[in-house]
């Protein structure tokens, strides 16, 4: 659970006999991370033949997709529990020729008259602007003698238009006024049309195109295409009723054929990545090592002539090039996904899920501290979590629901019910509820001390796991001299005893992990100096461990700027040790609003137990949850993405990707 | 006495600002410069110094070297803006928008023909280059719009802006015929219509001194239009007086209409500007003639807004006529950059300088 899955490098030499086969065992089981190893192959760059199927295959599955989308069928699990092998093109694409015929010339139909209707609708809307006007445009649109225009023209040029065609005798009709987009109709002799038209054309007017197998006012051709629409309609929902129809009946049929053009493209996309040698074919890739054996029976079922050779990889050192398979727990789900989304850990890297998954819900109980509100929040998210309630909340359901167990916890240590506290239970609640532990409302100082003494235990254990990593991956200069080496951390540890144990020890907000560490009698400030020494010249221990140029970019601005960087370096990390302490001083700060806000809602309800009182209280209680419940979520994402997860945590590795016929349901 | 006092500090501040414009020797000077270096040093030493102080050392490029110059133009507008009175404010800003209609312009021009471009140079990078910095006054979004690859989409952006229903009718005739003839000329007519109605909506001294400047802008604008469609482009009557105004300060819409018509050009331009020179003889080579004539008529309205200097002070004329004459500067500054970036002989380019003595 600590890491991600042990790997073991997989080679294999495979007969080209066997290489169907072999594929089906690889890609059949989600065991096996393919590495591209086509470089291998003495035969790449040359004419493929399975470049060509991969891309025949790969169009014959669009096209079955294509159908699916067409009859509105649903792609489906395959039913059977065996694994399908590749299949001839031959053998399927007559198939698909025959279903794609009948599909598409009832969808040809469908097609035509959905542009049918499209048009109709278009009319209508062109005939809108003029919709009351009395006259049969039509009867004119078709007079012998006469040209008409009639359209919209912008306003602005209205004026000029009418100048433009004073030369030519017309009638000019403004059928509908308009400041900006008024509706005009021009008429003129048939003799004088180009003029007619290049006057309308350079006047930006937009000519309305009128239906002209319809006769009459708009009003009577508004009514004919309002006809002629529902017509249409009846038409469309009849051809989409005989697509369904046609879907039904060759369900089975374009299932099979989808999931056998699916893996049939599947393996061919994998076979293009095998190294291909003259008569044998190299594959290379990851499997988990505790599925070493079974990867191997698989392989020598299908082959008895393949070599098999697995290496386990040492999690030591550093693996850029292995896959990272983590550990699948249902239960860690969502803080698996909130760390997923800082990074995925590389292999040999502690998976910080489980830190995550104890730290997270903490820090959010502790800031939401309240028995009702967490115990509902907890409910809340079993019921999405079961996709009972708030399915859009789905996958964060579990969160919600461990942020809420941890929320009534405190809730319970902090004597918060629903926002009421001490003498409020009893007096409106009518039983007794005493905090077991601390009010944060009646002991501030106390609460913003004590976050800042959890924000050092937190970053302690951060810093530690940070060289745990670096041990781990036998990074001796980032152990030693890195951000979060031993060196740092010791002059955290003196920082934290001079400036909050010494400087800030008498005030009420000093933390008492630190004003212990004072207490001890050892040199703070010499040892201040020293191990700040060694931070500020961090980059050069490192260097001088690792055997690089001592001083980085030495030629840059010489030893003086080399001098100057140094110091920043030093100045900078006292900065960001002290904001990263200080930072969890919110964990406390939360705490005591929840009672402030839960107070502010009591002030509004006021103090008679009334309907109305207990509505106030009601929509208070939902407005905290949600209001304050999100902030307080913020805040705790970025006390971990800041504050805990950068001190160790790395990540960049590359995700497990198996091969498999059958994605997951 | 409201003129006088709404009018006291800005005509003083334009007065100033007038007497900072380059004179004719400046010009001159300037014009003797052996090459682009030495007229960047030369220029160093103007009201243009803080502009290009920013320029980095090296090889500035030409049109690096126009964008600083034109920030002293933004933020003389910027200026006035701020300074006019409430009822002139939306003039200044309509009249600061014609380097907007041109940015639209260049935008639009440089997707429509963005394939043809090498792939070395993002193509924002390459157009921002020639956009007047209009800065917070810009309404279009115009980095998107060049990004988005076509014109319909780039057009999209102009969506709730000034320019959105002209462009939507301008559109269809786009989609229909793939040129960007008619977008450009409907924003033309519509940034000088919007000009005209903000002179229509002043008063008094302000309506007058703003319809001279402005209506001599518009007769140089109208005219040209009309000859090149007349001359050039061969458009009929009616299209010619679709594409033009009938408004302006001394060409009528009967002027118009006749080179419409097909009335004799320079008879009708002589008519209007009887101190030319011979038009005639001009205009019988249109190729090389109408940069002359406009050159001409460029020059007709800068001696307008010289003339606003004169009399009474205390109207919008005087800050709209420093923004004239200033950008009128900055166009012969281009013409000088251009040249020497091009090492172009004096006679090649001398005659195309606007300020000469004849217009101080």
């Amino acid at each position: 659970m600590l890491f991600p899955k042990q790997m073991s490098e997989v080679e294999l030499v495979v007969p080209a006999k066997d290489l169907v086969a072999v594929t089906r065992a690889l890609s059949g089981y989600g065991i096996f991370h393919q590495v591209d190893s086509a470089h291998l192959g003495v035969e790449h760059g040359g004419p493929n033949t399975w470049q060509e199927k991969a891309a025949s295959y790969s169009t014959l599955e669009r096209r079955i997709q294509s159908i699916f989308q067409t009859v509105g069928l649903p792609e489906e699990y395959p039913s059977g529990a065996g694994i399908e092998s590749m299949v001839e093109l031959e053998a399927i694409a007559p198939e698909v020729d025959r279903v794609e015929a009948e599909v598409k010339a009832l969808n040809d139909q469908l097609s035509e008259e959905k542009k049918r209707l499209e048009l109709f609708e278009s009319q209508l809307r062109q005939l809108e602007p003029i919709a009351d006007v009395d006259v049969e445009v039509g009867v004119l649109q078709k007079s012998a003698f006469m040209h008409s225009i009639l359209g919209i023209v912008p306003a602005a040029n209205m004026s000029r238009l009418r100048t433009s065609l004073l030369r030519v005798p017309h009638v000019f009709f403004i059928l509908r006024a308009d400041a900006q987009k008024p509706v005009i109709w021009i008429l003129g002799q048939k003799s004088n049309f180009d003029v007619l038209e290049r006057a309308a054309k350079s006047a930006y007017l937009s000519p309305l195109s009128l239906p002209e197998e319809f006769n009459g006012t708009p009003e009577q051709i508004t009514a004919q295409l309002r006809h002629e629409i529902d017509s249409s309609k009846g038409r469309i929902a009849a051809y989409e009723s005989d697509l369904a129809k046609l879907g039904v009946s060759h369900k089975s049929e374009l299932q099979k054929l989808l999931w056998d053009a699916r893996n049939s493209r599947i393996m061919a996309d994998a076979i293009l990545r095998f190294g291909q040698l003259r008569h044998t074919y190299v594959v290379v890739g990851w499997t988990p090592t505790a599925s070493v054996e079974e990867l191997s029976a698989r392989l020598k079922a299908a082959s008895r002539e393949i070599l098999i050779e697995t290496t386990a990889t040492s999690r030591s050192g550093h693996h850029a090039n292995v896959p990272v398979a983590l550990m699948q727990n249902k239960w860690l789900k969502p803080i698996q996904e909130l760390v997923g989304t800082y990074g995925r850990p590389s292999y040999g890297e502690l998976d910080p899920t489980l830190l995550v998954a104890f730290t997270f819900p903490l820090l959010y109980g502790a800031m939401f501290g309240d028995l009702g509100q967490g115990l509902l929040m907890m409910v809340l998210g079993i019921l999405a979590h079961n996709k009972i309630f708030l399915k859009g909340l789905h996958s964060l359901g579990l969160l919600f629901a461990y942020c809420g167990a941890s929320a009534a916890v405190f809730g319970y240590l902090y004597g918060s019910i629903f926002g009421f506290e001490g003498h409020l239970v009893e007096e409106y609640l009518h039983f007794h509820f005493e905090p077991f532990w601390i009010s944060p409302m009646e002991s501030i100082l106390s609460v913003l001390s004590l976050a800042i003494d959890v924000g050092i235990v937190i970053l302690a254990l951060s810093f530690l796991l940070g060289m745990f990593n670096n041990f781990r991956s036998r990074d001796w200069a980032h152990l030693l001299f890195g951000h979060s080496g031993v060196t740092a951390f010791l002059f955290y540890l003196c920082f934290l005893a001079v400036v909050f144990g010494g400087f800030f020890g008498s005030t009420a907000l000093a933390p008492k992990i630190a004003v212990a560490l004072y207490a001890l009698p050892l040199p703070y400030t010499p040892l201040l100096i020293v191990f700040g020494v060694f931070v500020m010249f961090g980059g050069f221990f490192r260097n001088m461990v690792e055997g690089h140029t001592l001083i980085e970019g030495k030629g840059i601005g010489g030893f003086g700027m080399f001098l100057v960087q140094s110091v920043m370096d030093l100045v900078e990390t006292g900065i960001s040790m002290l904001s990263n302490t200080l930072s969890f001083i919110r964990v406390g700060a939360f705490a005591v609003a929840h009672g402030g806000l839960s107070l502010a809602i009591f002030a509004l309800a006021g103090e008679e137990p009334t309907i109305g009182f207990w509505i106030t209280i009601a929509l208070g209680n939902v407005f905290i949850i949600g209001f304050e419940g999100l902030i307080v979520y913020i805040q705790t994402m970025r006390l971990h993405y800041y504050e805990i997860l950068g001190k160790f945590f790395h990540g960049g590795g590359m995700q497990f990707e198996p091969l498999k016929l059958r994605p997951p349901k | 006495m409201g003129g006088v006092s709404s009018y006291a500090a800005l005509s003083t501040r334009a007065r100033a600002m007038y007497a900072d414009l380059l004179t004719p020797q400046d010009i001159s000077r300037l014009s003797d410069a052996p090459d682009l270096g030495a007229l960047i040093g030369m220029l160093k030493n103007t009201p243009y110094g803080k502009y290009l102080a920013g320029l980095k050392e090296g090889d500035p490029t030409p049109r690096r070297v126009i964008l600083q110059i034109r920030q002293r133009l933004a933020a003389s507008y910027a200026s006035i803006v701020q300074q006019a009175p409430e009822q002139t404010r939306p003039l200044v800003r309509q009249l600061f928008r014609y380097f907007e209609v041109g940015n639209l312009k260049a935008v639009l021009r440089s997707i429509h023909t963005i394939s043809s471009w090498t792939a070395d140079i993002a193509p924002w990078d390459r157009v921002s280059e020639v956009l007047f910095p209009m800065g917070s006054f810009s309404a279009i979004r115009a980095q998107e719009m060049v990004e988005s690859g076509s014109v319909v989409s780039a057009v999209e952006f102009l969506r709730g802006t000034p320019y959105e229903t002209t462009m939507s009718f301008a559109m269809k005739r786009f989609s229909a015929e793939q040129n960007l003839f008619p977008l450009e000329v409907a924003l033309d007519l519509d940034y000088w219509r919007r000009l005209w109605g903000e002179i229509k909506h002043l008063k008094g001294k302000d309506r007058e001194m703003g319809g001279k400047l402005i209506g001599s802008l518009l007769d140089l604008n109208n005219l040209m239009w009309a000859i090149r469609y007349k001359t050039f482009h061969q458009l009929s009557e009616e299209e010619l007086i679709n594409y033009t105004l009938p408004f302006g300060f001394r060409v009528k819409d009967e002027d118009v209409r006749a080179i419409a018509a097909g009335a004799d050009i320079p008879a009708t331009v002589s008519r209007i500007y009887p101190n030319l020179p011979d038009i005639a003889a001009l205009l019988a080579d249109p190729i090389a003639g109408l940069p002359q004539l406009e050159h001409l008529l460029k020059q007709q309205v800068m001696k307008q807004c010289v003339s606003t200097f004169i009399g009474d002070p205390f109207h919008i004329g005087l800050p709209l006529a420093y923004l004239l004459l200033s950008d009128f500067e900055i166009q012969d500054l281009v013409v000088l950059i251009e040249a020497k970036s091009s090492r172009l002989k004096d006679d090649a380019f001398r005659p195309l300088l606007l300020k000469t003595t004849l217009v101080q």
